[in-house]
Parts: structure tokens; C-alpha cells; sequence
């Protein structure tokens, strides 16, 4: 059934009736699809707050394949060229169009020292594009290990294109087969009769 | 789903242009050459390319709505499971073509409400009734299957975080597909009823399918910016012939048959006759088949289509009914909208 509301709306058109709160801060999300991969860009998202940041990059980020890490950061924080000494994680865009990715750990003095570290250590005469840092104290980290991001528990190939191969196959296997024999029946009425 | 991206610009904006810095723009472009947000572009191509994100973006959430109405009918847990998924990846389709759309220089906000206002637009194959389960099966199978042909050219375009994103999108969009196929096939190997309800939906969703790759092409698209700046990189038609040599013989196979069908203002099928033109051309290669009514679909899109209120008074309602919930998350007020 249908919800009332959805089934009779109210038909309004022109200006809305409501003004709209703040824009939501912005958020950069990595995933790790396999233990032991390198973490990788996997885009951005909208949320008022860390907390919803992380439930929303589960949802979105986390369950559109297997996935084992999540480490989610307020967007500024990656280019920003500021901050305090602590231990910054360093990602690398090697070329335009590509997704930035982890390349390790620096200790620097602020975000523009971590950049400078960071191709001093992992880059060096190497060509590359764009180089973004995070302080480890900001950036969000979620383990499947610890806090399970992808439902392995239950059967999640339904929402996979792969988990319809095998069926799909046989179905059209199966209406091939059976045009085949139709087409033989015809013929064979045609002879006997 | 997903748009095609017949969003005009005036190539006058470039007149602006540094002609050294456009010179070197679009040579790097033409040589394959991306670019990144912060990277210098004129500003034809920064508009173009918020608009086309901005009508893709709006064509994922309103695409979802009749596809969401279904969910509590599915037939089995198994479809009802993967209906869910497929509108939840949807409408986080839409969430990701907005962050690009936004880092261009429009808000979210903004684009939010031009939709619903009909300052912008979405694609045009949703202001189609669906009024059956059939039509979902058809949705996720060939709009699904369209949206996979064009997103694919997309993903070889230009700009760095649309096509990153295409490459997401369309591996979600695979699963849309394949899942789509299947319910096609589960209905075509049935009773007699449930051939006749694919048959049914076929004949509304086939003529949406062709337009959706947009009009014909003009004599002059490839000079044009979409196409010059590797935004796109086939034309419609281009597309929409690979699309029929694709589908046409793959619908035939399972016993459908394409017809040419005549519909009433709120688009279901009046009568029908089948594809007169519809073989295997021997010469190029392609399947000839009858183009669909453009009248229709300019009419339509104008604003004059079975469902074009209803989609923007289901997304106006669902926006003004949640503002107090984002208001509540953002700043802990709670003020429900009947109290204020
Ligand atoms: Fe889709
Ligand atoms: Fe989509």
C-alpha cells in the first residue's frame, strides 16, 4: 500500500514554503576494499557532524562492495596548510583524474611541512599531481575487524551485478533451448502431418 | 540512471578566455589531458559542466521516486532486497553528482530547489507512469541499460571528479542492469500473464529508451563545447544506434516484439502495430528501426507529461516535510512544522 500523504499530494507549485537551514559541512571519505590494500579517495558527502559523517559514509562508501577500512575527515583538513606537530597521513594523486591514495605516515610541524615530508619521503623525483595530508588526531578511522562496515553476516550478493550472473545465464540458456525446440516441433508437425 | 547531457551552453562565454591560457586548455584537453577543479578552465566549461552534473544529479533522486513507490509491493524478499539497494544507489548516485556539482560554484540548496521549482531540469524518461511491476522490470533492464551505454562514453571524459564518479555510478548501474535482465527474463520464461505483463511495460518504456539519449544529432556536434572539451564523447545517436543493435535482437530473443505504439495523455498504450522499419540493415550493420514520436518528447519535456506534477509535488513534499529534521541534526532545534 501506499502512504496516504504519497498517494494525494498537495499540489503547490512556485516558491517553497520553507527557507532552508545552513549548507552541511563537507566530508572526504577513504576506503580499503581488502586488509592489507592501500586506502583509496572514494569521494565526498554532506553531514552536520562527524557522527552522522561516519553513519552516512558506512551507508554510502561502505556497502557498494566489500569493504575493510573507512577513514572519514572534514574536508578542509586535507589541503589545509595550518595545524599543530603531530602525525599526519599522507595521499598522493599521481596524475589529473586519478583518485588520491594513502602512501604512509609523516611527523610534521603543520599541514604544509607534512606535504613537503611526504614527497621528500615517498615521492621524491617522482612526477605527480596533488598531495593531500590529515592529522591523525582529526581523521576518523573505522576497522571491520573491530566495527563490521560491510553485512558479511548475511548474503549481500543481491545488491552485486555478479550475483545475477549465473542465473541470468541459465534463464536465457533455458529460453534459447526452449525456441529450439519449439522450432523442431514445428517442423516435425509439418513432416507428420 | 542518468542523464545525457543535452544542456546547452553559448560558446560566447569563452570570449572572456585568456586565448593563451584557452589555447593551452584545449589542446590538452583534445591530447586526452584532464582537469582537476583547481586547474584553470574557462568559464563555458566550468558552466557546462556544473549543469550537466546538476542534471544528472536531479535525474538520479527524481528517477528513484517511481522506482520507490514500489518497494512495499515487490513481488518476492529477493526483489524487495534488491529494489531497496537499487534506489538507495541511486539517490547516493544523486549525492555524489551534487558534491561535484557543488565544488563548481552552485549549493546544494540551490540545485535542490531549482528542481522543484522547474528552474532545472532532470531527465525526461521519468515523467512516465509506472503502473505496474512490469515497468520496474523494464526501468532497471533498459533505461538502466542506457544509462550503462552513456555513462560509459561519460567516464571518458574530461573532468577529473564527474568521471571518477561515472566509473562508482557505473558499477552500481551494472547491478541495476544485470538485476533488471533477470526480472525480464524470469517474467519471459512465465505464464502467459507475465509475458503479457513485460509485453505491456515493453511497449511503454522502448519509445522512452530511444529518446533517452537525447534529440538528433545536429550537422555541427562535434564542434560543439560538450563534445570539443571531451565532456561527452559519442553523440546521441551514435549512442541510440548502439543501444538497438544491442537491445532489439536480445528483447526479440526472449519473444518480445518491438512495436510502434500510440499512447493517451497519461501514457499508457492506445494501439500498437509492430516496428515496420525494424530488420538487420546488411549493408552497415545496424538495426533500422522507427524513431521515437519527438513531438512527444518536446511536448513532454516542456512540462506537458503524464507525471511531470507528480514527481515535482512528490519531491516538493518529501523537501519541505524533512527541512525540520535537517534543521533539528544541524542545530538541535526541534521544532516540528506544525509548530511553527
Ligand atoms: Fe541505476
Ligand atoms: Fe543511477
Amino acid at each position: 500500500m501506499l502512504s496516504k500523504a504519497r498517494s494525494n499530494l498537495p499540489n503547490a507549485t512556485g516558491d517553497l514554503s520553507t527557507d532552508e537551514v545552513a549548507a552541511f559541512p563537507n566530508w572526504t571519505v577513504f576506503t580499503q576494499k581488502k586488509e592489507g590494500a592501500i586506502h583509496l579517495h572514494a569521494g565526498s558527502l554532506g553531514a552536520p557532524n562527524a557522527d552522522f559523517a561516519q553513519m552516512f559514509a558506512r551507508e554510502h562508501y561502505g556497502q557498494d562492495q566489500p569493504c575493510s577500512s573507512l577513514w572519514i575527515g572534514p574536508r578542509e583538513i586535507f589541503t589545509a596548510n595550518d595545524g599543530v606537530q603531530e602525525t599526519y597521513e599522507v595521499f598522493v594523486q599521481w596524475v589529473a583524474g586519478g583518485r588520491h591514495e594513502h602512501v604512509g605516515v609523516v611527523e610534521a610541524e603543520n599541514g604544509a611541512d607534512a606535504k613537503t615530508k611526504c614527497v621528500g619521503q615517498f615521492i621524491g623525483d617522482k612526477e605527480y599531481h596533488t598531495i593531500w595530508s590529515a592529522p591523525n588526531s582529526i581523521l576518523t578511522k573505522i576497522e571491520s575487524a573491530t566495527n563490521m562496515i560491510w553485512r558479511k553476516t548475511t548474503d549481500q550478493n543481491y545488491r552485486l551485478a555478479k550475483g545475477y550472473s549465473r542465473v541470468v545465464r541459465q534463464k536465457w540458456d533455458a529460453i534459447r533451448a526452449g525456441a529450439a525446440v519449439d522450432k523442431y516441433q514445428e517442423e516435425d508437425l509439418k513432416d507428420t502431418f | 540512471m542518468s542523464a545525457s547531457a543535452n544542456v546547452e551552453v553559448n560558446i560566447k562565454d569563452c570570449a572572456n578566455a585568456d586565448p593563451e591560457k584557452l589555447a593551452v586548455f584545449e589542446q590538452h584537453v583534445a591530447e586526452g589531458g584532464l582537469v582537476e577543479p583547481n586547474d584553470w578552465m574557462p568559464e563555458a566549461y566550468r558552466t557546462l559542466m556544473l549543469r550537466m552534473a546538476e542534471h544528472h544529479a536531479n535525474s538520479e533522486i527524481v528517477g528513484a521516486l517511481p522506482e520507490g513507490e514500489w518497494i512495499t509491493r515487490a513481488p518476492s524478499l529477493l526483489r524487495k532486497l534488491a529494489l531497496t539497494a537499487k534506489v538507495q544507489d541511486e539517490v547516493g548516485h544523486g549525492q555524489m553528482l551534487y558534491e561535484v556539482a557543488q565544488d563548481l560554484g552552485k549549493t546544494r540548496n540551490a540545485m535542490l530547489r531549482d528542481l522543484i521549482t522547474g528552474v532545472t531540469k532532470y531527465h525526461n524518461c521519468f515523467n512516465y507512469p509506472c503502473p505496474t511491476w512490469g515497468d520496474i522490470c523494464m526501468i532497471a533492464w533498459l533505461i538502466d541499460g542506457a544509462a550503462i551505454l552513456n555513462q560509459g562514453t561519460l567516464a571518458h571524459g574530461s573532468f577529473g571528479p564527474y568521471i571518477r564518479t561515472m566509473r562508482r555510478i557505473n558499477m552500481e548501474e551494472a547491478f541495476h542492469f544485470k538485476h533488471g535482465e533477470d526480472m525480464v527474463l524470469t517474467l519471459m520464461s512465465g505464464t502467459d500473464k507475465q509475458k503479457q505483463l513485460a509485453q505491456d511495460a515493453f511497449d511503454r518504456w522502448w519509445d522512452p529508451s530511444l529518446a533517452f539519449f537525447g534529440p538528433n544529432d545536429r550537422p555541427d556536434e562535434r564542434e560543439r563545447p560538450a563534445m570539443r572539451w571531451r565532456m561527452k564523447t559519442a553523440t546521441n545517436n551514435e549512442l541510440r544506434q548502439k543501444f538497438v543493435n544491442r537491445f532489439a535482437p536480445a528483447a526479440m530473443a526472449t519473444g518480445l516484439v518491438i512495436n510502434v505504439c500510440k499512447k493517451d495523455a497519461s501514457g499508457m498504450v492506445i494501439s500498437k502495430e509492430p516496428d515496420p522499419l525494424l530488420k538487420l540493415n546488411e549493408e552497415t550493420g545496424n538495426w533500422d528501426f522507427t524513431q521515437p514520436d519527438w513531438d512527444e518528447f518536446f511536448r513532454v519535456i516542456r512540462g506537458d507529461g503524464p507525471c511531470n506534477k507528480d514527481r515535482l509535488a512528490l519531491r516538493r513534499f518529501s523537501y519541505e516535510q524533512g527541512e525540520w529534521v535537517r534543521r533539528a541534526i544541524l542545530d538541535g532545534a526541534t521544532t516540528a512544522p506544525s509548530d511553527h
